[in-house]
């Protein structure tokens, strides 16, 4: 179960990184999350690891893009990753979007939203990844996977 | 992401190949569901075994097509999901919705 954490607690030793500038609009997205694919096999990550990373980082996109960019092409979502000494892998996506309250993340497996058809990717991404902070009032995500 | 119909039994089978996941994946495999209930059809096996990832918006579309075709008397079932895909269903707590086949005459077979 992921829980707020702070990036101060993480080495600071950087042994891998990779920057995307992406355009705010849902059909970047795709070519973005194989780039984010690509480097993680390069790192020799596992592969159920890499498809959760994956997954989340998908979903933050999407949110960035959706909600952050509202779709707009002349706007930029930026995605950051980097790999530690330790292994751990810290993902940073951010746009320029006003964010949102964490508050609104709500649980999609109550019964009154279970047949909702949307509303699930922020509890997707605490699900997969191991932390999750929500920085700069919800327009930046950071996660990491152990 | 391609997508394969073709009817058995009143059945609409739905091969799906690629990434189920936001953009032309998701809208292509919700016209396709739309276009087959305008016509009637509501009943629906979607295959899942060549699509090694499902997000959120993904996920909505399987939700929003069982709830649409199940107002018309009919259902959508799934076939063969991968294992990361049956795990991402059940996180969100949605694959309870669903009935799960190992394979499409499984699947055709249980409308009857």
């Amino acid at each position: 179960m992921s829980a707020e954490a702070s990036s101060a607690d993480q080495p600071r030793l950087v042994t891998s990184a990779l920057e995307l500038r992406i355009k705010g609009e849902v059909n970047a997205i795709a070519a973005a999350a194989d780039s984010i694919s690509d480097k993680l096999r390069q790192l020799q990550v596992p592969e159920e690891k890499r498809m959760e990373i994956l997954l989340a980082v998908q979903e933050a996109l999407a949110n960035a893009v959706v909600h952050g960019c509202k779709d707009d092409p002349s706007k930029e979502v930026r995605c950051c990753l980097e790999q530690y000494a330790n292994g751990r892998i810290l993902i940073v996506v951010s746009d320029p979007g006003p964010g949102y309250s964490p508050q609104q993340s709500i649980d999609p497996k109550h019964a009154d939203r279970l047949h909702h058809d949307h509303g699930r990717g922020v509890y997707l991404i605490r699900q997969l990844m191991d932390d999750v902070l929500l920085a700069h009032n919800g327009s930046e995500i950071r996660m990491w996977k152990y | 992401m391609d997508i394969n119909v073709r009817k058995r039994s009143h059945v609409q089978v739905v091969q799906l190949r690629g990434q189920l996941r936001l953009g032309e994946a998701v809208d292509d495999l919700q016209r396709t569901i739309k276009d087959s209930m305008t016509e009637g059809d509501a009943r629906f096996v979607i295959n899942l075994s060549e699509v090694p990832m499902i997000d959120s918006s993904g996920i909505g579309v399987l939700v929003r097509s069982l709830t649409s075709a199940k107002k018309q008397g009919g259902s959508v079932k799934l076939v063969n999901p991968s294992t990361f895909a049956q795990k991402t269903l059940r996180l969100v707590g949605v694959l309870s919705l669903f009935e799960v086949y190992e394979d499409d005459d499984q699947a055709v077979a249980s409308f009857n």
